[in-house]
């Protein structure tokens, strides 16, 4: 069996399933044959995903840094619970 | 070894004591609680609501809510993921209620294609030595500051999806729309957070 062909834009349409492996086999077959010839879409998938990644990091070094309960903050918010 | 292999099971058992006390009102425990959880917690709603008075108000909200609804709470989950999941509702709740900036439209930040359906200006590839947002501040801010540039609905199913890493389905739930419009708006949220950060990893930044 022939897998269809995508454009750039049904590509870049299916990207997110794609990368959720939600894509039927016959789709995901047209997806990547488009990619094994097309290096702009190589390149969108890659930055892509290098955006959700840098999105992730970007936060990832605050979740340590809080390890430290403010003293003054766990004070506030018992405080407000005998008030309630 | 030996330790770390009953940890988690410690870990549960820990749990449901503390879930115990917390059901017959001991004060200790709530104090625990709130030590065990708060910081963070205060972690997320500050990257929801990039605001230090707003997020320590977002805090103490979900903890009274959360307090007042323990006996609500089902067994199933881990109490650190429903504390999670509740003060993302209470920031989302002070987010509705903050006075809105008009909603740019993402639609310029999305590729465009010629009819055929190739893309219209690709652009070059971006550089292999990105810097790493962990280590270097400047990145860091970068990729915050372009994420508070996306309009509202597309910024919040960002953050719940990708960065607090909820299902479709518990990001449609709290954001009080379909599983299939929390797909659209991820999509084209990261799409366009892609295009903010493009111009200055592929070397063309001014």
């Amino acid at each position: 069996m022939t897998a269809r062909t995508l454009n750039c834009r049904e590509l870049i349409e299916f990207l997110a399933a794609y990368l959720d492996d939600e894509l039927a086999p016959g789709e995901r077959a047209a997806f990547e044959l488009h990619l094994s010839v097309c290096p702009y879409c190589v390149d969108y998938l890659a930055t892509y995903r290098k955006t959700i990644h840098l999105g992730k990091q970007a936060f990832a070094a605050e979740a340590e840094i809080l390890e430290e309960v403010p003293a003054a903050l766990v004070g506030a918010v018992l405080a407000a619970r005998s008030r309630s | 070894m030996d330790r770390d292999d009953h940890e988690p099971e410690r870990k549960q058992q820990d749990e449901k004591s503390l879930l115990l006390r917390l059901r017959a009102g001991d004060e200790a425990a709530f104090a625990e609680l709130v030590r065990a959880n708060a910081g963070r917690l205060l972690a997320v709603a500050r990257r929801m609501l990039r605001s230090e008075d707003d997020a320590r108000d977002a805090l103490q909200d979900a903890f009274l809510q959360a307090f007042r609804g323990i006996d609500r709470f089902e067994g199933g989950a881990r109490l650190s993921t429903w504390l999670h999941r509740i003060v993302i509702n209470a920031c989302l709740m002070k987010l509705r209620t903050r006075r809105r900036k008009p909603e740019g439209s993402i639609d310029e930040l999305l590729p465009r294609f010629y009819a055929d359906g190739h893309r219209i200006d690709p652009g070059p590839p971006w550089k292999s030595d990105l810097p790493d947002p962990v280590e270097s501040r400047e990145a860091r801010t970068l990729v915050r500051e372009s994420i508070d540039r996306l309009p509202e609905i597309y910024r919040s199913v960002l953050l719940l999806r990708d960065i607090e890493e909820l299902s479709t389905e518990e990001t449609a739930q709290l954001l009080d729309i379909k599983a299939d419009t929390v797909k659209v708006r991820l999509h084209r949220a990261r799409q366009a957070l892609r295009a903010l950060l493009d111009p200055h990893f592929t070397g063309e930044a001014a």
